[in-house]
Protein backbone atom coordinates (compact mmCIF):
# COMPACT_ATOMS: atom_id res chain seq x y z
CA UNK A 1 0.00 0.00 0.00
CA UNK A 2 1.13 3.47 0.82
CA UNK A 3 3.42 5.63 3.60
CA UNK A 4 1.34 3.41 5.97
CA UNK A 5 3.48 0.13 4.93
CA UNK A 6 6.07 1.23 6.47
CA UNK A 7 9.18 -0.64 8.71
CA UNK A 8 6.88 -0.02 11.67
CA UNK A 9 4.06 -2.40 10.32
CA UNK A 10 6.45 -4.99 8.90
CA UNK A 11 7.56 -5.34 12.49
CA UNK A 12 4.35 -5.81 13.50
CA UNK A 13 3.78 -8.37 11.35
CA UNK A 14 6.96 -10.13 12.38
CA UNK A 15 5.58 -9.82 15.88
CA UNK A 16 2.26 -11.18 14.75
CA UNK A 17 4.03 -14.41 12.73
CA UNK A 18 6.26 -15.30 16.04
CA UNK A 19 2.87 -15.58 18.12
CA UNK A 20 1.27 -17.62 15.44
CA UNK A 21 4.01 -19.78 15.10
CA UNK A 22 4.35 -20.19 19.24
CA UNK A 23 1.02 -20.99 18.79
CA UNK A 24 1.03 -23.99 16.94
CA UNK A 25 2.16 -26.58 19.59
CA UNK A 26 0.07 -25.77 22.26
CA UNK A 27 -3.27 -25.75 19.74
CA UNK A 28 -1.42 -29.38 18.03
CA UNK A 29 -1.47 -30.49 22.30
CA UNK A 30 -5.23 -28.83 22.58
CA UNK A 31 -6.40 -31.02 19.56
CA UNK A 32 -4.45 -34.43 20.51
CA UNK A 33 -7.06 -33.30 24.19
CA UNK A 34 -9.65 -33.24 22.20
CA UNK A 35 -9.48 -35.80 19.87
CA UNK A 36 -8.50 -38.26 22.78
CA UNK A 37 -11.63 -37.29 24.85
CA UNK A 38 -14.24 -37.61 22.12
CA UNK A 39 -13.01 -41.41 21.37
CA UNK A 40 -14.37 -41.26 24.88
CA UNK A 41 -11.01 -42.10 26.67
CA UNK A 42 -11.81 -43.19 31.21
CA UNK A 43 -9.24 -40.45 31.80
CA UNK A 44 -8.90 -38.12 29.57
CA UNK A 45 -11.77 -35.49 30.11
CA UNK A 46 -13.62 -32.69 27.79
CA UNK A 47 -12.75 -29.38 27.54
CA UNK A 48 -16.01 -28.52 29.37
CA UNK A 49 -15.46 -30.69 32.32
CA UNK A 50 -12.07 -29.07 33.27
CA UNK A 51 -13.87 -25.66 32.23
CA UNK A 52 -16.31 -26.44 35.06
CA UNK A 53 -13.59 -26.94 37.62
CA UNK A 54 -11.96 -24.04 36.48
CA UNK A 55 -14.82 -21.36 36.32
CA UNK A 56 -15.98 -22.98 39.88
CA UNK A 57 -12.85 -22.16 42.45
CA UNK A 58 -14.83 -21.98 45.56
CA UNK A 59 -16.79 -25.09 45.07
CA UNK A 60 -16.16 -28.00 47.45
CA UNK A 61 -15.19 -30.76 45.31
CA UNK A 62 -18.25 -33.18 45.78
CA UNK A 63 -16.14 -36.62 44.91
CA UNK A 64 -12.70 -35.76 46.64
CA UNK A 65 -11.09 -35.35 49.44
CA UNK A 66 -9.88 -31.95 48.52
CA UNK A 67 -10.42 -28.54 49.77
CA UNK A 68 -11.66 -26.21 46.75
CA UNK A 69 -9.28 -24.95 44.05
CA UNK A 70 -9.33 -21.86 45.14
CA UNK A 71 -7.78 -22.96 48.66
CA UNK A 72 -5.83 -25.54 46.89
CA UNK A 73 -4.16 -22.70 44.96
CA UNK A 74 -3.79 -20.33 47.76
CA UNK A 75 -1.71 -22.21 50.40
CA UNK A 76 0.53 -23.64 47.29
CA UNK A 77 1.23 -19.86 46.89
CA UNK A 78 1.28 -19.35 50.56
CA UNK A 79 4.25 -22.31 50.76
CA UNK A 80 5.74 -21.22 47.82
CA UNK A 81 6.30 -17.36 48.57
CA UNK A 82 7.49 -18.32 52.60
CA UNK A 83 10.01 -21.04 51.24
CA UNK A 84 11.09 -18.79 48.55
CA UNK A 85 11.24 -15.51 50.73
CA UNK A 86 13.42 -17.64 53.59
CA UNK A 87 15.80 -18.42 50.57
CA UNK A 88 16.28 -15.21 49.24
CA UNK A 89 16.54 -13.22 52.60
CA UNK A 90 19.22 -16.05 53.56
CA UNK A 91 21.09 -16.54 50.45
CA UNK A 92 21.48 -12.94 49.20
CA UNK A 93 23.21 -11.58 52.74
CA UNK A 94 25.27 -14.51 52.75
CA UNK A 95 26.35 -14.59 49.17
CA UNK A 96 27.29 -11.08 49.27
CA UNK A 97 29.51 -11.44 52.38
CA UNK A 98 30.92 -14.81 50.99
CA UNK A 99 31.95 -12.23 47.55
CA UNK A 100 33.90 -9.92 50.49
CA UNK A 101 35.13 -12.21 52.93
CA UNK A 102 37.59 -15.04 51.31
CA UNK A 103 37.63 -17.05 55.05
CA UNK A 104 33.62 -17.32 54.74
CA UNK A 105 33.84 -17.95 51.25
CA UNK A 106 35.83 -21.02 52.01
CA UNK A 107 34.00 -22.12 54.81
CA UNK A 108 30.63 -22.52 52.58
CA UNK A 109 32.21 -23.77 49.45
CA UNK A 110 32.87 -27.26 50.13
CA UNK A 111 29.25 -27.32 51.66
CA UNK A 112 27.30 -25.40 49.00
CA UNK A 113 29.00 -27.79 46.31
CA UNK A 114 28.18 -30.48 47.97
CA UNK A 115 24.85 -30.20 48.60
CA UNK A 116 23.62 -27.97 45.75
CA UNK A 117 23.03 -30.93 43.43
CA UNK A 118 20.90 -33.17 45.69
CA UNK A 119 17.48 -32.91 45.09
CA UNK A 120 15.52 -31.04 47.38
CA UNK A 121 12.82 -33.57 47.40
CA UNK A 122 14.80 -36.62 48.37
CA UNK A 123 15.03 -34.96 51.88
CA UNK A 124 11.64 -34.22 52.35
CA UNK A 125 10.91 -38.31 53.59
CA UNK A 126 13.73 -37.75 56.16
CA UNK A 127 12.86 -33.97 57.19
CA UNK A 128 9.30 -35.82 57.56
CA UNK A 129 10.42 -38.30 60.68
CA UNK A 130 12.91 -35.90 61.98
CA UNK A 131 10.28 -33.25 62.20
CA UNK A 132 6.82 -34.95 62.09
CA UNK A 133 4.40 -32.39 61.75
CA UNK A 134 5.69 -29.55 63.25
CA UNK A 135 4.16 -26.58 61.51
CA UNK A 136 4.14 -22.59 62.47
CA UNK A 137 0.81 -23.79 64.32
CA UNK A 138 2.52 -26.36 66.17
CA UNK A 139 5.22 -24.15 67.21
CA UNK A 140 2.92 -21.14 67.72
CA UNK A 141 0.00 -22.33 69.61
CA UNK A 142 0.98 -26.36 70.84
CA UNK A 143 -0.06 -29.26 69.03
CA UNK A 144 -3.57 -29.83 70.45
CA UNK A 145 -4.57 -26.11 69.05
CA UNK A 146 -2.77 -26.92 66.07
CA UNK A 147 -5.64 -27.47 63.63
CA UNK A 148 -7.57 -24.73 64.42
CA UNK A 149 -5.50 -22.65 62.38
CA UNK A 150 -5.71 -24.13 59.16
CA UNK A 151 -3.92 -22.17 57.25
CA UNK A 152 -0.60 -22.50 59.12
CA UNK A 153 -0.85 -25.86 59.86
CA UNK A 154 -0.88 -26.34 56.53
CA UNK A 155 3.07 -25.01 56.61
CA UNK A 156 4.55 -28.24 57.64
CA UNK A 157 8.45 -27.32 58.36
CA UNK A 158 9.72 -30.08 56.31
CA UNK A 159 7.92 -28.50 53.41
CA UNK A 160 9.23 -25.16 53.79
CA UNK A 161 12.91 -26.34 54.83
CA UNK A 162 13.27 -28.06 50.80
CA UNK A 163 11.82 -24.99 49.46
CA UNK A 164 14.13 -23.31 51.29
CA UNK A 165 17.04 -25.33 50.07
CA UNK A 166 15.91 -25.68 46.49
CA UNK A 167 15.73 -21.87 46.12
CA UNK A 168 19.16 -20.95 48.66
CA UNK A 169 21.76 -22.06 45.62
CA UNK A 170 20.74 -20.28 42.77
CA UNK A 171 20.57 -17.06 44.61
CA UNK A 172 23.66 -17.41 47.17
CA UNK A 173 25.49 -18.54 43.42
CA UNK A 174 23.86 -15.48 41.77
CA UNK A 175 24.60 -12.99 44.74
CA UNK A 176 28.63 -14.28 45.19
CA UNK A 177 28.98 -13.71 41.25
CA UNK A 178 27.37 -10.90 41.29
CA UNK A 179 29.34 -8.86 43.38
CA UNK A 180 32.76 -10.67 42.51
CA UNK A 181 32.39 -9.34 39.25
CA UNK A 182 32.51 -5.70 40.28
CA UNK A 183 35.69 -4.35 38.98
CA UNK A 184 38.28 -3.11 41.69
CA UNK A 185 38.05 0.68 40.01
CA UNK A 186 34.44 1.26 41.30
CA UNK A 187 35.29 0.40 44.55
CA UNK A 188 38.10 2.42 44.62
CA UNK A 189 36.23 5.56 43.13
CA UNK A 190 33.95 4.77 46.70
CA UNK A 191 37.03 4.75 49.22
CA UNK A 192 38.03 7.60 47.88
CA UNK A 193 34.59 9.18 48.80
CA UNK A 194 35.00 8.27 51.98
CA UNK A 195 32.55 5.14 51.20
CA UNK A 196 32.44 3.02 54.57
CA UNK A 197 30.94 -0.83 54.40
CA UNK A 198 27.22 0.09 54.52
CA UNK A 199 27.53 3.15 51.79
CA UNK A 200 29.32 0.68 49.66
CA UNK A 201 26.35 -2.08 49.57
CA UNK A 202 24.09 0.84 49.35
CA UNK A 203 25.93 2.39 45.93
CA UNK A 204 28.11 -0.65 44.37
CA UNK A 205 27.71 -3.97 45.76
CA UNK A 206 23.55 -4.34 45.14
CA UNK A 207 22.69 -2.39 42.58
CA UNK A 208 26.19 -3.93 40.68
CA UNK A 209 24.93 -7.76 41.93
CA UNK A 210 20.95 -6.61 41.23
CA UNK A 211 20.85 -7.73 37.78
CA UNK A 212 22.59 -10.81 38.64
CA UNK A 213 20.23 -11.80 41.46
CA UNK A 214 17.37 -11.25 40.13
CA UNK A 215 18.55 -13.96 37.50
CA UNK A 216 18.97 -16.44 40.15
CA UNK A 217 16.22 -16.07 41.82
CA UNK A 218 14.55 -16.35 38.72
CA UNK A 219 16.30 -19.57 38.19
CA UNK A 220 15.54 -20.55 41.70
CA UNK A 221 11.69 -19.93 40.98
CA UNK A 222 11.47 -22.53 38.53
CA UNK A 223 13.15 -24.65 40.95
CA UNK A 224 10.80 -23.69 43.46
CA UNK A 225 7.79 -24.45 41.71
CA UNK A 226 8.79 -27.82 40.78
CA UNK A 227 9.75 -28.88 44.02
CA UNK A 228 6.40 -27.58 46.07
CA UNK A 229 3.88 -29.66 43.43
CA UNK A 230 6.60 -32.43 43.75
CA UNK A 231 6.35 -31.85 48.03
CA UNK A 232 2.49 -32.25 48.08
CA UNK A 233 2.66 -35.38 46.00
CA UNK A 234 3.88 -37.14 49.75
CA UNK A 235 1.78 -38.45 51.76
CA UNK A 236 1.29 -36.41 55.27
CA UNK A 237 -0.12 -33.44 53.42
CA UNK A 238 -3.86 -32.67 53.15
CA UNK A 239 -3.94 -29.78 50.86
CA UNK A 240 -2.59 -27.93 47.87
CA UNK A 241 -2.39 -28.23 44.07
CA UNK A 242 0.02 -30.92 44.11
CA UNK A 243 -1.87 -32.97 46.49
CA UNK A 244 -5.80 -32.29 44.57
CA UNK A 245 -3.77 -33.65 41.30
CA UNK A 246 -2.46 -36.43 43.06
CA UNK A 247 -5.66 -37.21 45.09
CA UNK A 248 -7.98 -36.84 41.82
CA UNK A 249 -5.68 -39.42 39.95
CA UNK A 250 -6.33 -42.07 43.05
CA UNK A 251 -9.84 -41.60 42.24
CA UNK A 252 -10.43 -41.49 38.76
CA UNK A 253 -11.94 -37.43 39.00
CA UNK A 254 -9.43 -36.54 36.47
CA UNK A 255 -10.65 -33.17 35.19
CA UNK A 256 -9.82 -32.04 38.82
CA UNK A 257 -6.06 -33.53 37.47
CA UNK A 258 -6.17 -31.51 34.41
CA UNK A 259 -7.76 -28.42 36.16
CA UNK A 260 -4.34 -28.63 38.57
CA UNK A 261 -2.06 -29.01 35.39
CA UNK A 262 -3.64 -26.34 33.69
CA UNK A 263 -3.12 -24.11 36.66
CA UNK A 264 0.05 -24.99 37.85
CA UNK A 265 1.31 -24.10 34.22
CA UNK A 266 -0.06 -20.76 34.22
CA UNK A 267 1.31 -20.23 37.54
CA UNK A 268 4.60 -20.87 36.53
CA UNK A 269 4.41 -19.05 32.97
CA UNK A 270 3.28 -15.78 34.91
CA UNK A 271 5.61 -15.85 37.99
CA UNK A 272 8.75 -16.34 35.43
CA UNK A 273 7.16 -13.45 33.57
CA UNK A 274 7.00 -10.88 36.42
CA UNK A 275 10.61 -12.02 37.11
CA UNK A 276 11.68 -11.83 33.66
CA UNK A 277 10.50 -7.68 33.72
CA UNK A 278 12.17 -7.23 37.34
CA UNK A 279 15.46 -8.69 36.24
CA UNK A 280 15.21 -6.20 32.89
CA UNK A 281 14.25 -3.44 34.95
CA UNK A 282 17.02 -3.56 37.19
CA UNK A 283 19.50 -4.94 34.45
CA UNK A 284 18.63 -1.58 31.87
CA UNK A 285 22.54 -0.68 32.28
CA UNK A 286 24.12 -3.97 31.47
CA UNK A 287 24.28 -3.96 27.68
CA UNK A 288 26.10 -1.10 27.70
CA UNK A 289 28.64 -2.34 29.82
CA UNK A 290 29.44 -5.66 27.95
CA UNK B 1 51.86 24.30 50.83
CA UNK B 2 52.49 21.71 47.44
CA UNK B 3 49.22 19.26 47.33
CA UNK B 4 51.08 16.64 45.67
CA UNK B 5 54.66 15.80 46.36
CA UNK B 6 56.14 12.53 45.22
CA UNK B 7 60.24 12.31 46.82
CA UNK B 8 62.34 9.68 44.88
CA UNK B 9 59.45 6.88 44.47
CA UNK B 10 60.28 3.49 43.23
CA UNK B 11 58.02 0.48 42.93
CA UNK B 12 58.63 -3.13 41.23
CA UNK B 13 56.06 -5.61 41.11
CA UNK B 14 56.96 -9.29 40.96
CA UNK B 15 55.85 -10.55 37.41
CA UNK B 16 54.04 -13.70 36.83
CA UNK B 17 57.17 -15.72 36.61
CA UNK B 18 58.59 -14.39 39.59
CA UNK B 19 60.98 -12.21 38.49
CA UNK B 20 61.21 -8.30 40.00
CA UNK B 21 60.33 -5.72 37.31
CA UNK B 22 61.15 -2.22 38.15
CA UNK B 23 58.08 -0.19 37.51
CA UNK B 24 59.02 3.25 38.34
CA UNK B 25 62.51 4.48 39.10
CA UNK B 26 63.21 7.54 41.27
CA UNK B 27 60.77 9.60 40.41
CA UNK B 28 60.54 13.12 42.49
CA UNK B 29 57.51 15.67 41.37
CA UNK B 30 55.67 18.48 43.06
CA UNK B 31 52.43 19.93 41.63
CA UNK B 32 51.25 23.00 43.20
CA UNK B 33 47.24 24.51 43.59
CA UNK B 34 46.00 25.89 40.36
CA UNK B 35 48.64 24.05 38.09
CA UNK B 36 48.52 21.46 35.91
CA UNK B 37 51.56 18.77 35.71
CA UNK B 38 51.74 16.10 32.77
CA UNK B 39 53.35 13.12 32.63
CA UNK B 40 54.44 12.26 28.56
CA UNK B 41 56.20 9.00 28.07
CA UNK B 42 56.13 5.83 26.25
CA UNK B 43 54.22 3.03 27.07
CA UNK B 44 54.95 1.02 29.83
CA UNK B 45 56.27 3.94 31.63
CA UNK B 46 55.02 3.35 34.93
CA UNK B 47 52.99 6.28 34.56
CA UNK B 48 49.73 4.43 35.98
CA UNK B 49 51.87 3.24 38.95
CA UNK B 50 52.58 6.85 39.58
CA UNK B 51 49.28 8.01 39.70
CA UNK B 52 48.47 4.81 41.80
CA UNK B 53 51.09 5.78 44.15
CA UNK B 54 49.97 9.14 44.37
CA UNK B 55 46.18 8.17 44.87
CA UNK B 56 47.56 5.69 47.93
CA UNK B 57 46.29 2.64 45.87
CA UNK B 58 49.69 1.75 46.06
CA UNK B 59 53.01 1.91 48.28
CA UNK B 60 56.35 2.93 46.99
CA UNK B 61 59.63 0.77 48.11
CA UNK B 62 61.23 3.76 48.42
CA UNK B 63 60.98 7.13 48.75
CA UNK B 64 57.40 8.63 50.04
CA UNK B 65 54.27 9.76 48.46
CA UNK B 66 53.03 13.56 50.74
CA UNK B 67 49.50 12.78 51.07
CA UNK B 68 47.56 15.59 50.67
CA UNK B 69 45.25 15.67 53.97
CA UNK B 70 42.04 16.05 54.04
CA UNK B 71 40.30 18.44 56.29
CA UNK B 72 38.17 18.07 59.49
CA UNK B 73 39.26 14.90 59.92
CA UNK B 74 36.94 13.51 56.85
CA UNK B 75 37.06 10.00 55.30
CA UNK B 76 36.63 11.59 52.41
CA UNK B 77 39.90 11.68 50.01
CA UNK B 78 41.83 15.38 49.01
CA UNK B 79 42.60 13.17 45.94
CA UNK B 80 40.17 12.86 43.10
CA UNK B 81 40.69 10.10 40.53
CA UNK B 82 39.63 10.13 36.98
CA UNK B 83 40.69 7.09 34.21
CA UNK B 84 39.76 5.50 31.88
CA UNK B 85 37.99 2.94 34.15
CA UNK B 86 37.36 5.02 37.55
CA UNK B 87 34.38 5.95 35.03
CA UNK B 88 30.77 6.83 36.03
CA UNK B 89 28.17 4.36 37.67
CA UNK B 90 26.31 3.06 34.91
CA UNK B 91 23.19 2.18 36.82
CA UNK B 92 22.87 5.84 38.19
CA UNK B 93 21.59 8.93 36.16
CA UNK B 94 24.29 11.63 35.14
CA UNK B 95 22.51 13.93 37.84
CA UNK B 96 23.08 10.76 41.01
CA UNK B 97 26.68 10.38 39.53
CA UNK B 98 27.20 13.85 39.91
CA UNK B 99 25.47 13.83 43.34
CA UNK B 100 27.19 11.13 44.31
CA UNK B 101 30.05 12.62 46.84
CA UNK B 102 27.22 14.48 48.43
CA UNK B 103 25.32 11.42 48.94
CA UNK B 104 27.72 9.64 50.59
CA UNK B 105 28.33 12.74 53.03
CA UNK B 106 25.05 11.79 54.11
CA UNK B 107 23.42 14.56 52.40
CA UNK B 108 19.61 13.88 51.58
CA UNK B 109 18.60 13.04 47.95
CA UNK B 110 17.23 16.44 47.29
CA UNK B 111 19.64 18.77 48.41
CA UNK B 112 22.47 16.97 46.84
CA UNK B 113 20.58 16.97 43.84
CA UNK B 114 19.65 20.87 44.14
CA UNK B 115 22.92 21.35 44.97
CA UNK B 116 24.47 19.59 41.98
CA UNK B 117 22.51 21.24 39.21
CA UNK B 118 24.46 24.02 38.71
CA UNK B 119 27.77 21.93 38.06
CA UNK B 120 25.67 19.79 35.34
CA UNK B 121 24.62 23.49 33.59
CA UNK B 122 27.82 24.85 34.16
CA UNK B 123 29.47 21.75 32.29
CA UNK B 124 26.39 21.67 29.53
CA UNK B 125 25.12 18.70 30.77
CA UNK B 126 21.61 20.55 32.21
CA UNK B 127 19.62 18.61 29.57
CA UNK B 128 21.17 15.70 30.42
CA UNK B 129 20.66 15.34 34.38
CA UNK B 130 17.74 12.36 34.17
CA UNK B 131 19.94 10.09 31.50
CA UNK B 132 21.82 7.00 32.05
CA UNK B 133 25.71 7.46 31.35
CA UNK B 134 25.33 4.98 27.82
CA UNK B 135 22.93 7.33 27.08
CA UNK B 136 25.41 9.73 26.39
CA UNK B 137 28.33 10.28 24.45
CA UNK B 138 31.87 9.79 25.63
CA UNK B 139 32.91 13.16 25.39
CA UNK B 140 29.38 14.43 27.93
CA UNK B 141 30.58 11.29 30.29
CA UNK B 142 33.95 12.60 30.58
CA UNK B 143 32.41 15.96 31.52
CA UNK B 144 30.29 14.47 33.88
CA UNK B 145 32.94 12.33 35.92
CA UNK B 146 34.81 15.76 36.44
CA UNK B 147 31.18 16.70 37.53
CA UNK B 148 31.42 14.42 40.31
CA UNK B 149 35.12 15.30 40.83
CA UNK B 150 33.91 19.01 41.11
CA UNK B 151 31.08 18.04 43.49
CA UNK B 152 33.35 16.19 45.86
CA UNK B 153 36.13 17.59 47.74
CA UNK B 154 39.09 16.63 46.23
CA UNK B 155 41.44 19.16 45.61
CA UNK B 156 43.99 17.26 43.86
CA UNK B 157 43.04 15.57 40.52
CA UNK B 158 45.11 12.60 38.96
CA UNK B 159 43.94 12.23 35.41
CA UNK B 160 45.07 9.03 33.48
CA UNK B 161 45.11 10.00 29.68
CA UNK B 162 41.06 10.92 30.97
CA UNK B 163 40.29 11.80 26.80
CA UNK B 164 41.81 9.73 24.93
CA UNK B 165 38.60 7.97 23.46
CA UNK B 166 37.44 11.43 22.05
CA UNK B 167 37.20 13.38 19.31
CA UNK B 168 39.46 16.05 18.17
CA UNK B 169 36.96 18.76 18.66
CA UNK B 170 35.58 17.28 21.79
CA UNK B 171 39.10 16.18 23.74
CA UNK B 172 39.84 20.43 22.79
CA UNK B 173 36.97 21.75 24.44
CA UNK B 174 37.60 19.40 27.53
CA UNK B 175 40.93 20.39 27.47
CA UNK B 176 39.58 23.86 27.69
CA UNK B 177 37.26 22.51 30.46
CA UNK B 178 40.01 21.36 32.75
CA UNK B 179 42.52 24.44 31.85
CA UNK B 180 39.73 26.68 33.37
CA UNK B 181 38.86 24.56 36.39
CA UNK B 182 42.42 24.55 37.44
CA UNK B 183 43.20 28.18 37.92
CA UNK B 184 39.36 29.00 38.88
CA UNK B 185 39.28 26.36 41.83
CA UNK B 186 42.85 26.20 42.59
CA UNK B 187 43.47 22.70 41.40
CA UNK B 188 46.38 20.72 41.50
CA UNK B 189 46.45 18.79 38.35
CA UNK B 190 48.25 15.72 37.95
CA UNK B 191 47.81 14.59 34.07
CA UNK B 192 49.16 11.59 32.49
CA UNK B 193 48.70 11.56 28.67
CA UNK B 194 50.82 10.20 25.73
CA UNK B 195 50.12 13.19 23.57
CA UNK B 196 52.45 15.67 23.03
CA UNK B 197 50.51 18.09 22.17
CA UNK B 198 47.91 17.82 24.95
CA UNK B 199 50.80 18.12 27.42
CA UNK B 200 52.34 21.30 26.07
CA UNK B 201 48.49 22.46 25.79
CA UNK B 202 47.84 22.08 29.27
CA UNK B 203 50.62 21.68 31.56
CA UNK B 204 52.73 24.57 33.30
CA UNK B 205 55.64 21.64 33.61
CA UNK B 206 56.17 18.73 31.79
CA UNK B 207 58.03 15.95 32.64
CA UNK B 208 59.23 13.53 30.02
CA UNK B 209 59.43 9.75 31.55
CA UNK B 210 62.00 7.25 30.07
CA UNK B 211 60.95 3.37 28.93
CA UNK B 212 60.59 0.83 31.96
CA UNK B 213 61.65 1.26 34.55
CA UNK B 214 60.36 4.38 34.33
CA UNK B 215 62.50 7.63 35.03
CA UNK B 216 62.52 11.26 34.99
CA UNK B 217 64.48 12.45 32.03
CA UNK B 218 63.90 16.20 31.18
CA UNK B 219 61.46 18.50 33.11
CA UNK B 220 59.93 21.31 30.87
CA UNK B 221 58.71 24.38 32.51
CA UNK B 222 55.84 26.63 29.90
CA UNK B 223 55.79 29.94 30.89
CA UNK B 224 53.68 30.92 27.92
CA UNK B 225 49.89 32.42 29.37
CA UNK B 226 46.50 30.91 28.11
CA UNK B 227 44.84 30.17 26.10
CA UNK B 228 47.70 28.89 24.32
CA UNK B 229 48.02 28.80 20.44
CA UNK B 230 49.03 25.51 19.28
CA UNK B 231 49.92 27.25 15.57
CA UNK B 232 52.24 29.50 17.30
CA UNK B 233 56.30 28.98 16.87
CA UNK B 234 57.26 28.41 20.69
CA UNK B 235 54.16 25.71 20.74
CA UNK B 236 55.83 24.04 17.88
CA UNK B 237 59.14 24.72 19.91
CA UNK B 238 58.44 22.52 23.31
CA UNK B 239 56.58 19.72 21.05
CA UNK B 240 59.58 19.30 19.37
CA UNK B 241 62.06 19.73 22.12
CA UNK B 242 59.64 16.82 23.86
CA UNK B 243 59.56 14.16 20.81
CA UNK B 244 63.34 14.58 20.40
CA UNK B 245 63.84 13.82 24.25
CA UNK B 246 61.33 10.85 24.35
CA UNK B 247 63.30 9.89 21.15
CA UNK B 248 66.36 9.87 22.70
CA UNK B 249 64.81 8.24 26.14
CA UNK B 250 63.76 5.42 23.87
CA UNK B 251 66.53 4.70 22.58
Amino acid sequence: MSAAAGPGSRRADRAVGGWLLGAVIPSLVLAAWWLAARSGSAVVPTFGEVWDVLSHPLREPPDLQSPSLAFSVAITLARFAIGFSLAVVTAVPLGIAAARSPVLERLLHPMVELARPINPVVLLPLLTVLLGLTSPATILFGQRAAWRHAVLDQMPLAMLLILWYGAFFPIYLAALYGVRSIRTSRLETLHLLGAGSLQELRWLLLPHALPAIANGMRIALGVTWLVIIAAELFPGTRSGLGYMLCTACKTSEYEYTFAAMILIGVIGLLTNGALRRFERAVGHWQAAER
Amino acid sequence: MVPILLEGVAKSFLSREGDRVVAVEDVSLAVSAGTICCLVGPTGCGKSTILRMAAGFEEPDRGRVLAPRANDGARESPVGLLTQQHTLFPWLTTLENVALPLRIRGEAAAAAHGRCRPILDSLGLGDSADRYPYELSGGMQQRAAMGRLLASSARCWLLDEPFNALDERTRQRLQDLLVELASARALAVLFVTHAIDEAVYLADRVHVLSAAPGRVVATLDLPEGRPRDRLSASFSGHLESIRRTLEEAIR
